[in-house]
Parts: C-alpha cells; structure tokens; sequence
C-alpha cells in the first residue's frame, strides 16, 4: 500500500489533478455568466450567491491546479481539491437523484451551442477518481519537488 | 502531520483566490453581478406596447396569453417536451433552428411565452436572454412552467 503514497505515482497524481483543474477552470474564468447559469442549474445554491461562486470556484480550482504542479503549498492544495471533488459530487448526486437533466459545467460552460455535456454518472465516477487521486496527494509520505514549503 | 499547516494553507489558497476573482471581474469589461438579480413578476402587462420587454408571467397571466394565442416556446429537452408540454408550444432543439422556426410564423416583435420544467429551472430564463440578444423583443418568462400548467389541468399535448 505504501507505494501509492510515495515517488512517481504521487508525482502522477499532482500532474494528473492539477492539469485536470487547470484546464478545468479557464473556460469558467472566461465565462463566467455561463459558469453562474450552470451552478443555478443545480438547485443547490441558495439564491443570489451563483454569481459569487461563479467567480471565485474558477479562480480556486486555477490556484489549486497551478500549486499542485508548480509544488507550492502542496498540503493545502490537494485539501482544496479534496473539498471542491466532494462538493461536486454531492450536487451531481443530488441532481441525478431528482432525475433532472442538466449541464455537467464541469470542464465547458458553453455547451448549449456545441452539444453538451450532461451530468451522469461518467461524470460522478470522474469526480470519484480525483477525489482518491486527492487523497493520495494528501496523505503522501514523500515530498518531491515541492519549492514551498521546502521539502527536507 | 500536523493538520494546521495544510489547513493555513489551505486557507491561503482561498483568500488568493477571492482577491483575483473579485480583482478580475472588477477590471472585466464585461462583469458579472456580485448577486444574482431574480426576473421581476409584472403583474400589469401591456401588450400593446411597442417597448422592448423581457419579464417573467404568473400562471394566470400565462394563460391569458395562451388564450389570446400568443406563440410559447418549450426551453426543455427533447425528451421532456415529448412527454408533454403546453399545446402548441415550438420545441426548442437549435437556437438557430428555433429562430428559424419562429421567424416562419411571427416577426420578432411579436410576443413569445418562453417555459421550463419548474419555478426552479434556468433554462427558460437562459432562453429568453438568447432570443433577447437576437433580436427578439417581447419576452414573457413563465415561471412556473410545465409544472405548474400541467398541475392547473391547462391544455396541453404529447409527443412530437
């Protein structure tokens, strides 16, 4: 089991989340109406904040992404991915649990014009995937190519 | 580990990315809102005017409309307005082809009725703004949609 924690795989797994946030993230920064439309979609969000959260959970993920790459505040960021993973998952839950067909806005918030990506459960198990990938980052026993804080 | 420091961190990570976010939208040249401003219910609607319009309807006046055969437009999915919508109500696949299809039986300064699903749903409200930025100039959100038309018994159809 220690192997997960260690050397390559946990080196893949930063590469592998913070490339997926990344890329994640930059059609939201751009849209960020779009981004606020598909969070309303959900039905999760109390009333008014949609717009707020358009905003920063784009930047958040952006963040996230470039530290876990750039080997910045590792810790704290695999902790943010493992936050936003579990709220993802509990509103494409919930929103598949009701039965309502929505936009994923997960990797393209302009989707009405080309197709679209709906929620299901591709999207769940996905979701499930960054979230082990997150805890392995986290829960790593060996700190390679981190610049800060600097690993001993 | 001590748990602390990935939390500070972490805490870090946030705050960096409310100040960009609040930051970038403040020098966007196209900013969202801070809060999301709700479609106000016109309770008094003069459809003889010729001002541009975009306001969202109650059932009632919903149905006055649909008596005075103003052409309603299902926001939905495919698969939802075949299981029953508003009789005579243009299904929604295309923007493009939906345009295409109302310009066919109205010019844009006619009336159109645009629903969804439920009070909650987006995507009505998403169409209207669409049609707004095309041209289109009065735009009656029904709110209440499919669910509350269907609940008051109203006359509706299935299939395609």
């Amino acid at each position: 089991m220690n192997i997960l924690f260690k050397g390559p795989i946990v080196l893949l797994a930063r590469l592998i989340l913070g490339s997926v946030f990344i890329y994640a993230s930059l059609d939201k920064i751009l849209h960020p109406q779009e981004f606020a439309t598909a969070i309303t979609n959900y039905h999760v969000v109390p009333f008014g904040l949609e717009n707020l959260m358009a905003l920063i959970l784009p930047w958040l993920e952006f963040i996230s992404g470039i530290c876990l790459i750039a080997g910045i505040m590792v810790s704290g960021a695999s902790i943010m991915t493992i936050i936003m993973n579990i709220v993802f998952i509990i509103a494409i839950s919930q929103a598949l649990a009701r039965g309502i067909s929505i936009d994923c806005g997960c990797f393209s918030v302009s989707s009405t014009t080309e197709g679209g990506d709906k929620i299901g459960l591709i999207s769940l198990i996905r979701d499930i995937g960054y979230l082990l990938l997150s805890f392995i980052v986290f829960y790593r026993q060996q700190k390679q190519f981190e610049f800060f804080p600097k690993s001993i | 580990m001590d748990i602390r420091i990935p939390i500070v961190q972490a805490i870090l990570l946030v705050l960096l990315a409310i100040t960009i976010s609040i930051g970038s939208n403040i020098i966007n040249t196209n900013p969202i809102p801070w809060f999301a401003t709700k479609l106000s219910v016109a309770d008094n609607i003069d459809t003889t005017t010729n001002e541009p319009i975009l306001v969202a309807v109650s059932l009632s006046q919903a149905k006055s409309f649909f008596d005075d055969g103003i052409l309603f437009v299902d926001a939905r999915d495919e698969g939802y307005y075949e299981a029953g919508h508003i009789q005579g109500a243009m299904k929604n696949l295309f923007l493009m082809e939906l345009v295409f299809n109302i310009e066919e039986k109205q010019s844009k300064d006619k009336s159109l009725v645009v629903y969804c699903g439920d009070p909650g749903c987006g995507d009505s409200e998403q169409l209207a703004y669409d049609l707004k930025d095309l041209g289109f100039t009065k735009l009656y959100v029904f709110k209440g949609g499919w669910l509350e038309w269907s609940n008051a018994g109203y006359p509706s159809e299935l299939g395609k």
